[in-house]
């Protein structure tokens, strides 16, 4: 998918994440900021970066403030985001086929 | 739950201004949306708002601290933000709140010692300068202006500098708040200094006096709001200057214009702590009047153009002669005051 235009997904709550993304210049870049960045950055960042590659998403510039978000929260959030970015979210999300 | 507050409801704003009252913050009067969270019997326990890309007049009322109240308030506002296509946010903060914002993904961009400015994008500034064109070692020095329109005054400026220097950093405000637009006005300051060739154009951004760093420049506010947004204008300016090699800032003197006086008041003062020299010009005169932008505007106002041709280099006064500027004079003919404040 290819990022299009900025969209953002989340809020700043506790055990929630706000993902910012942007169209980028070829490459991912992340800047990721976590209340729990000690214990599980390595983790989040993981979970981000395996769902854009879900999403086939190769270019985008993408900043996360996380606040103890779960896996599936930060995926879910990652995924919105996306869909915004490219006007997916109006009707055409991709059930069952780049999301599972 | 965040809710909007209408800026028509009476009964709500009073409540805003309450809160802000007793949390001691100075209610912007520039303000185009405000929020808050209200609790069970219905009274405000936060608030916060908008003016363009800036957010503004936070509040936690003193018995819901802690309550993660400002996160909310602060996600309903960015997600506003997104959603009519702005991505780039600033904020004021006073020092001492610095750290609840930064836990919310701001960083810090500069600090004056009454205000913190921040921006939702870490690095935003460090790529700003890293992104403005370079000179070789050597005597640097800047100039910003608003250049509306370019005159005489502007060039003797820009003359004097670059004839003082070996390089001059030219920065022209690319905020649009009047009626000529950016590109005219840039395009008439790249003509007018063409002949210049250690003369560098950069576009200021949003960081040197924009509607972000400087709101009060563009929309009438009280001095200490002025003086406060003017020192951190200052301190941006000091990182710019860093990056640029620049030692030394030259100024037009002001006696017309209220808020470039105080403008010009801080950067005397504060300057020379960054390591920049702050030159005063005083102001080029023309026939014993002096030669200044807003007496031009005045002129095209009242269709007398022809009154200020000794104030205008030739470009300027090619272009707003010819029929291209046509809107141009048409939207300066519209306003009812052609004056800066």
């Amino acid at each position: 998918m290819e990022i299009k235009k900025p969209a953002a997904a989340g809020t700043l709550e506790s055990s929630d994440a706000q993902v910012m993304i942007e169209p980028g210049d070829g490459k991912i870049e992340l800047s990721l900021q976590s209340s729990v960045m000690n214990q599980y950055g390595r983790q989040i960042r993981a979970t981000i970066l395996e769902t854009l590659e879900r999403l086939d998403v190769t270019s985008a510039k993408l900043t996360v403030v996380d606040k103890g978000a779960l896996d599936c929260t930060l995926k879910a959030r990652v995924e919105c985001a996306v869909f915004r970015s490219c006007d997916a979210s109006e009707a055409n999300i991709p059930w069952g086929g780049a999301v599972r | 739950m965040v809710s909007e507050i209408s800026p028509r409801s009476a009964r709500a704003q009073k409540q805003v201004d309450a809160l802000l009252e007793r949390e001691g913050i100075r209610r912007d009067r520039n303000l185009d949306y405000t929020c808050g969270v209200y609790d069970d019997d219905g009274a405000l326990i936060a608030t916060g708002s908008s003016f363009g890309s800036t957010l503004r007049c936070f509040a936690v009322s003193d018995g819901h601290r802690g309550e993660g109240l400002l996160n909310e308030v602060v996600s309903h506002l960015l997600e506003r933000q997104f959603a009519r296509g702005c991505s780039h946010s600033f904020l004021y903060t006073k020092p001492e709140s610095a750290r609840f914002f930064s836990d919310l993904g701001f960083s810090e961009v500069a600090r004056a010692e009454r205000a913190v400015f921040m921006e939702n994008r870490r690095g935003g500034f460090a790529s700003y300068c890293a992104g403005l064109q370079k000179t070789p070692a050597g005597k640097t020095a800047a100039i910003v202006m608003n250049a509306n329109p370019f005159t005489r005054g502007h060039r003797y400026l820009v003359e004097k500098a670059a004839g003082e220097n070996d390089f001059v950093h030219l920065f022209v405000l690319s905020e649009e708040a009047g009626p000529i637009p950016f590109a005219v006005r840039r395009r008439l300051v790249r003509d007018g200094v063409a002949d210049l060739p250690n003369v560098v154009l950069h576009d200021s951004g949003p960081y040197i006096i924009s509607s972000a760093t400087f709101p009060s420049y563009f929309l009438r506010d009280d001095d200490d709001a002025i003086r406060t947004q003017a020192a951190l204008d200052v301190s941006v300016f000091g990182g710019i200057a860093r990056a640029l090699g620049v030692t030394r800032r030259y100024v037009g003197d002001e006696p017309t214009s209220h808020v470039t006086s105080l403008y010009n008041e801080v950067m005397a003062a504060r300057l020379p702590e960054l390591g920049v020299d702050c030159t005063v010009v005083p102001r080029m005169e023309a026939d014993g009047r002096v030669v200044s932008a807003s007496t031009v505007r005045q002129a095209i106002h009242d269709d007398a153009l022809d009154t200020v041709a000794d104030m205008l280099p030739e470009s300027t006064y090619r272009y707003f002669a010819s029929p291209e500027a046509a809107h141009v004079v048409q939207a300066i003919r519209a306003m009812d005051e052609a004056k800066h404040y």
